[in-house]
């Protein structure tokens, strides 16, 4: 019936409360196509999550629930939950164009069964606001019992900055999140799926996370790196071998690996993973690419590394050592179908030094090779050491000379002491360990002291220039500030190139030889040949190898099974607001990072024992407890693992259309005024002061304590005050408006809890008793008949005293006169309404016109209840103004009228 | 008994807790598992919820159930939810058996819950024996006929008649006064906004003479009715003599309310300067320049609320209007500015005993006080007095906020804020049989759920009729009463309950006791294969059942009703519970 108009729907009904399921439900009934738009998961607005409802106490679940189920399963109603309207435009011929969308549940919702298991196993947990936040709830959640739909949803406020920092894509929030709920190996198997050196990125990894973690914003980052590594420990010492192997279904294509780096091995499992065959090609003898040669063991254990590279091979990857490939085209002969390669970027630059035959002069990468695998450490015991540059390598080799029995170890560079590329910690650590820095200088030359030593030249920097990227690219020297360093050995670490050589011919390679690959696949001049990591990149960390292995593996394996390529890898919910959670984390307690025990400097430098400490479980937990829960879901995966039906799925994007429809009512209801504003009423500071809709939360059937309890001690008030007019007819807030309901919920509240707590005493301090309604002035003659107190009187403010009770100071206006004060357990704040200005952003065809109050405005409330100055936008409910139930079901009735006498117009036009 | 091979399912709610906190709900699913027919027994947290009824409904699918029990709140709450729920998981809605644990148990028991959880036990039983016997029954679908009667031309009716108009419905309204307008069309300037009564009324009068499908029949009233949901049947009597028939759908009565009269001496009411607010109201319209009364000006005058509300009972007040008027606070504070805005030296004071100026119009209290009214409030239990002495009328009053000091205020007027009260209208409610609440206003099936529908299908009520309104909310709640009554006849058809009677013709000898037992007309004599027998007009029985036991001859039962299925279920909650 909806044609003529070319109308998807004849009305559309924004917010599905009570005032919105009743239009849609006389509309529905009257047989109009109606459009029901619930931004939040359920419809059922506040009423749902009342206790019982005044005058007639039925509980609130028998008012909504049938409204609820009815309107899901009218044959005229089609309900869209969890979406928004974006805007509202009015068309020529009267009706209106629709802007809406659906958010992304990430819960398939046809079908999810509303199991709730996903719940169970969800490891995060955040304020449940249908509790007024009084009790926590999962990220993966369903609303509440009586949710319609009853489905799961996961709240996703964004992705955590430490994940969306993580080049390796490793989900720091999951594991983190998972180690706080005692799932360490859960926690290892979601890092695993990412990145497989599990062991070496907890030990080596310069933790860019921690740097984005926004806890850093307050009183220092999670310690993310110190976590994963208990959580390594704990699983590796429980699992010496994988327990898996190849899987199932493999594939008959084959992959060559060139590199046993982070870069190549974690490409290998994830190509491994989808069943293809790899191969890794590695010219050294023992496999780990830089992990292996490049790193002390004092940070990089061996044995470590030989577990995590165990990840790789259990799936069937082969690593053939002390093989090297000569050429792609060699590989292509042996029946590859594509390779990544990954060489790295390991060929030391050497830099011309007058004098170089006068010590024993090096470079870092053979020296730190032959300390980390060779058949013996180099003699340099009683030596004096000097390395050149100020990186994180140069820092490497110092600290193992540190080790080794040197007599001096020093560190020569051109940047200085706050510009050395160097991470500040290994700066710090090495001066700890008695590394001397000489910054902000050039060598000049080697020559023969007196006594015949070999001594080391430098000049003083007088200027220096660097690129974007903090890279010296030239610099100046002084003359006259010769300083003399004793150097019997020099060891260069001023840089590494890639090593790229055997395929400068087959591969298009960049100026300063790294190759050429497409941005976003990885994939070069060659189709079949994708490469990453250093090779690619210059210089990197070991995650970000590892994220260009994992993200090359995903297009090689859609090269292999000739899928476009043309898909983004990334998701791309954007990164948390870090400012806003630090905003509402507020009221976290301050707790410092754990600190991580290590060795003394002294007893460091004894041996190439790991000198920082595993955190103990406890440590590791309540590290991780200190977590703000960025992005809301963690990523944690515990859900996909629960769900029964398979539904979740992370990639479910936001779903937007448009539509025409005849009519809009405008159902949106009401905020509710955050009492804290009252400072004196002393919510939010003490704990057994609370508001009205949390008593109702206390007294509802799915309470959250089961029982009325005060916050403070779980203890059964004995005391209650109840205290009206929080925030209504209230300069001090700016509304002087009655909220027309606390009156009569409060005396619900006093009756209710007269009978869960029968020896309770309650007060009630007020200005008037609005009792307006049919059948509403009996209700309260009922409480007072009940025994309910009612003390006419202004309460001013609220005091904490001894064992949470709480003194009220009130004008007693009736009684005695005067100020008076009343001791009780529990204070209740009756709050007041507040227009919701969401609202008035829907229409956006021009102004729709509100009160002095910012509710909308009917501009003939005698004679067109419902109507605002837009003709065919109507309001219902409490967006015109506070109602109770019984005048919002009517109002909503009536601008359901008035939406068809539009229609019908519309119709005859 | 043949219930080897029923199929039934018992589900038993908690209701959050209103059942499960005194009946043990385990307990009864348990108990009853057993019983003849029954292969499903089960507990829900809300069976009313959605999820629950999904669940239900997988049961129903599952077990193939042909009969279904349900035990939780009041079959007005959610006999049609459930019936609903049913049809959608296969089974006809009238094989669906609703079981009262909440009012009729566990909130009669909540002392004793042993007993409570054995009384539970044994209405369960009843319900799965009455489900036994149950059979699949088809509603009556009986056209509707698209036009309304409205009964009382005041704003309400008026407003409902346009809207039903602009829905492309034909109306009748019918006013039993000389002129259409109800009480509002002979107010002046009125609250909220100022605007004047009449011009309100003139507008919508306006507006329905320019509709055609809309008739206004005044001095007229309704003297006939028959007829059911969807078509009934009314004769009007027009100006004591002429008659229309007319054929609607559905009605709205819209027959507004009375203002309060107070009694001879009732806060000196009969004394010279002693007069209501709506008598004051007229005798103030239109007046300007500093106010007067009776020719001569006035300095002090004196407003009492709550006059002819919130009432006690006593022997001065046998039956006291205990409900609240509602309108009256704030009438009573808008003439407050209505005569602030009057030129000349004026002492206000507003006695009252809560005021109840409710939402926006706080902010029309609140300018009353800043513009010097002063207001006092006066203890429930005792009220000022009037007094005539020889200096004129004296109100005395303790001041509540004054610690209770007695205050003697010298009035030139005192003006009574008086209520609403129901009106008196008896050959309408004789004809329509609409029940009434409490304080006798018009009542709704559920203030909520169903609050302008009544019990009588097909009749609905608006505005003052129902309970003291404002004119919005009156406005408001008639074009309720449309949405409802477009509902209803927008579909062109209504199903009617086949609970209804029904005449065995082989027992049936003629006797005619049924017919004179049945308040509805529903019986009529005809013949069948050449005997004389009952007739049961379905679409107007009620399923009272007044016919069954006068029957001689046992020839008639109700369906749903049937005396097999009372005996069954009397058996069966009649049998001991075994105590656990």
């Amino acid at each position: 019936m909806s044609d003529k108009n070319n109308l998807d729907y004849d009305v559309m009904v924004v917010g599905a409360g009570t005032a919105g399921m009743e239009a849609s439900l006389s509309l529905g009934d009257m047989g109009y196509k109606v459009l029901l738009v619930e931004k939040q998961p359920s419809i059922g607005g506040r009423t749902i999550l009342l206790s019982k409802v005044f005058p007639t106490l039925d509980c609130a679940s028998c008012i909504s629930t049938p409204k609820m189920a009815s309107s899901a399963h009218h044959p005229n109603i089609t309900l869209m939950t969890y979406s928004e309207v974006d805007g509202i435009t009015k068309n020529a011929d009267g009706s209106f164009h629709v802007n809406l969308h659906k958010k992304p549940t990430y819960v398939d919702q046809v079908t999810c069964t509303g199991c709730g298991q996903c719940a169970t196993a969800c490891t995060v947990p955040l304020p449940d606001e249908y509790n007024y936040n009084m009790i926590a709830r999962r990220a993966a959640h369903i609303p509440f019992p009586q949710a319609v739909p009853k489905k799961a949803v996961i709240s996703r406020g964004g992705q955590a900055p430490c994940m969306h920092t993580c080049p390796a894509g490793v989900k720091p929030s999951g594991f983190v999140s998972l180690v706080r709920a005692g799932k360490y190996e859960e926690g290892f198997k979601l890092h695993l799926a990412d990145a497989p050196l599990v062991g070496s990125l907890s030990r080596a990894c310069y933790a860019p996370c921690e740097g984005e973690c926004t806890r850093d914003e307050m009183e220092g980052s999670v310690n993310i790196r110190a976590i994963k590594r208990f959580m390594v420990d704990w699983y590796y010492e429980r699992h010496p071998e994988p327990d898996y192997g190849p899987v199932e279904n493999q594939l008959d294509t084959k992959v060559a690996v060139i590199g046993s780096g982070p870069g190549g091995l974690t490409a290998a499992f994830h190509l491994a993973k989808q069943g293809h065959q790899v191969t890794v090609f590695e010219a050294e003898a023992h496999a780990g690419g830089m992990l292996r040669h490049g790193m002390p063991a004092y940070r990089m254990p061996n044995e470590l590394l030989d577990r995590d590279i165990k990840n790789i091979t259990a799936l069937g990857v082969e690593i053939r050592t002390n093989t090297r490939v000569e050429s792609i085209a060699s590989l292509k002969e042996q029946g590859f179908d594509a390779v990544f390669t990954g060489v790295g970027n390991q060929n030391p630059r050497i830099i011309p030094i007058t004098g170089n035959n006068l010590a024993d002069v090096t470079d870092c990468m053979k020296f730190l090779k032959e300390t980390n695998v060779g058949d013996e450490l180099p003699d340099i015991e009683g030596k004096d050491f000097v390395v050149l540059g100020g990186g994180n390598v140069a820092f490497d080799v110092a600290r193992a000379a540190v080790r080794m029995g040197t007599k001096s170890v020093s560190i020569v560079c051109l940047e200085a002491k706050d510009k050395m590329p160097a991470h500040g910690f290994e700066v710090r650590e090495a001066e700890e360990e008695g590394v001397r820095l000489y910054t902000g200088v050039s060598s000049k030359r080697i020559f023969k002291g007196d006594s015949g030593k070999s001594i080391l030249e430098v000049l003083n920097v007088a200027s220096i220039e660097f690129d974007d990227k903090g890279r010296t690219t030239g610099f100046t020297t002084a003359e006259g500030t010769e300083q003399q360093i004793p150097a019997d050995v020099v060891v260069m670490a001023v840089g590494l190139s890639p090593s790229t050589l055997p395929f400068e011919n087959e591969l298009e390679l960049n100026g300063n030889k790294t190759i050429k690959t497409d941005d976003q696949t990885l994939q070069t001049s060659d189709p079949m040949v994708f490469a990453g990591g250093d090779a690619v990149l210059g210089p990197s960390i070991i995650c970000e190898a590892m994220g260009q292995g994992r993200k090359a593996a995903f297009y090689i394996d859609r090269f292999l099974k000739k899928e476009p390529l043309d898909v983004p890898f990334d998701s791309d919910l954007e990164v948390a607001d870090k400012k806003a959670i630090v905003a509402c984390s507020g009221k976290c307690s301050c707790i410092k990072p754990t600190a991580i025990r290590e060795h003394e400097p002294k007893k460091r430098i004894q041996s190439f024992e790991p000198y920082e400490e595993t955190m103990t479980e406890d440590e590791a937990r309540a590290s991780a407890n200190r977590c703000l829960g960025c992005g809301e879901c963690s990523q944690c995966q515990e859900c996909v693992n629960a769900c029964p039906a398979n539904c979740i799925n992370f990639n479910m994007k936001t779903d937007r259309m448009e539509m025409t429809v005849g009519s809009v009512i405008v159902s949106t209801g009401y905020e509710i005024l955050d009492p804290a504003g009252k400072e004196l009423m002393g919510y939010g500071k003490y704990p057994n002061v609370i508001s009205g809709p949390q008593m109702d939360r206390l007294l509802a059937p799915t309470r959250p304590y089961n029982g009325v309890l005060r916050p403070s001690d779980g203890k059964e008030p004995e005391s209650i005050a109840i205290v009206l007019c929080n925030g209504s007819r209230d300069h001090t807030v700016c509304n002087p408006l009655c909220c027309r309901i606390g009156c009569m919920y409060s005396a619900k509240h006093a009756q209710l809890v007269m009978g869960a707590l029968p020896l309770a005493d309650v007060t009630i301090y007020y200005i008037d008793i609005r009792a307006f309604g049919k059948g509403y002035d009996e209700f309260y003659e009922q409480s007072k008949g009940m025994g309910v107190q009612y003390t006419k009187g202004k309460v001013a403010r609220i005091e904490e005293i001894e064992g949470g009770n709480l003194r009220v100071h009130y004008e007693d206006m009736e009684g005695e006169g005067g100020i008076q004060t009343a001791e009780h357990d529990m204070v209740v704040l009756t709050v007041g309404f507040l227009p919701n200005l969401e609202s008035l952003k829907l229409y956006k065809g021009g102004e729709v016109e509100t009160d002095p109050f910012a509710y909308i405005r009917e501009p003939d409330a005698t004679a067109q209840p419902g109507r605002t100055n837009i003709a065919g936008l109507f309001a219902a409910g409490t967006v015109i103004g506070a109602r109770d139930i019984p005048d919002t079901v009517l109002h909503a009735c009536a601008s359901s009228a008035q939406a068809a006498g539009y229609i019908e117009k519309l119709r005859k036009a | 008994m043949n219930t080897g091979k029923r199929r039934i399912g018992v589900f038993i709610c908690h209701c959050g807790g209103n059942i499960s906190d005194y009946v043990d709900v385990a307990r009864v699913a348990e108990a009853v598992a057993e019983e003849p027919g029954v292969v499903v027994s089960k507990n829900h947290m809300f069976t009313c919820s959605d999820s629950a009824q999904q669940e239900m409904i997988d049961d129903i699918r599952e077990q193939k159930l042909d009969g279904l029990v349900i035990a939780s709140c009041s079959p007005k709450l959610h006999m049609f939810t459930f019936r609903g729920m049913a049809e959608r998981g296969g089974i006809n809605q009238y094989q669906y058996v609703h079981v009262n644990l909440r009012e009729q148990c566990s909130w009669a028991h909540t002392n004793d819950k042993t007993g409570a959880t054995e009384k539970g036990i044994a209405l369960v039983r009843a319900g799965i024996a009455k489900a036994a016997l149950s059979t699949p029954l088809t509603a009556l679908r009986v056209d509707t006929t698209p036009k309304v009667l409205v009964i009382g031309a005041g704003i309400s009716g008026l407003r409902a008649a346009l809207a039903l108009s602009d829905m492309g419905l034909s109306v009748f309204v019918v006013e039993n006064q000389k002129e259409a307008g109800g009480a509002v069309k002979n107010w002046g300037r009125m609250g909220p906004d100022n605007q004047l009564g009449r011009d309100i009324v003139r507008k919508l009068l306006d507006e329905v003479n320019t509709r055609e499908n809309i008739m206004l029949y005044t001095d007229a009233e309704m003297v006939e009715k028959s007829g059911y949901i969807g078509d009934f049947k009314v004769t009007l009597r027009i100006g004591g003599n002429e008659t229309v028939n007319l054929q609607v759908g559905a009605m709205i009565v819209a027959t507004g309310f009375d203002p309060y009269e107070p009694k001879e001496g009732e806060f000196g009411y009969g004394l010279d300067g002693v007069v209501t607010l709506p008598q004051f109201r007229d005798a103030a319209d239109g007046q300007e320049g500093p106010l007067e009364y009776n020719g001569k000006p006035v300095k002090n005058v004196v407003f009492i609320y709550c006059v002819g509300s919130r009432q006690k009972k006593s022997a001065a007040c046998p039956a006291p209007n205990a409900y609240c008027s509602r309108y009256c606070c704030n009438a009573g504070t808008h003439m407050a500015l209505c005569l602030e805005d009057r030129p000349g030296d004026l002492n206000q004071y507003h006695l009252y005993r809560d005021i109840r100026t409710y939402g926006h119009n706080e902010t029309i209290y609140e300018e009353a006080r800043n513009r010097g009214a002063v207001f006092m409030k006066y203890a429930d239990d005792d009220a000022p007095t009037v007094e005539k002495t020889a200096d004129g009328l004296v109100v005395k009053v303790k001041d509540q906020l004054l610690g209770g000091e007695e205050v003697e205020i010298p009035a030139d007027l005192v003006i009574l804020v008086t209520g609403m009260v129901p009106r008196k209208n008896e050959t309408l409610m004789n004809l329509l049989k609409l029940p009434v609440s409490k304080d006798g206003f018009l009542n709704e099936i559920h203030i909520k759920l169903r609050p302008v529908e009544t019990v009588i299908d097909g009749v609905f009520i608006a505005g003052s009729a129902q309970s003291p309104k404002t004119m919005a909310e009156s406005v408001g709640s008639a074009l309720a009463a449309v949405s409802k009554a477009g509902g209803l006849l927008m579909k062109g058809y209504v199903d009617l309950e086949p609970l209804v009677a029904k005449v065995n013709t082989d027992k049936c000898q003629w006797c005619d006791a049924c017919l004179k037992a049945c308040p509805y007309g529903a019986i009529e004599r005809t013949s069948c294969d050449g005997k004389e027998v009952a007739l049961v007009i379905q679409s107007l029985c009620k399923g009272e059942g007044a016919c069954v036991p006068v029957c001689p001859y046992g020839a008639i039962d109700v369906e749903g009703y049937t005396d097999e299925q009372i005996t069954a279920m009397i058996d069966a909650c009649s049998r001991e519970v075994v105590s656990a």
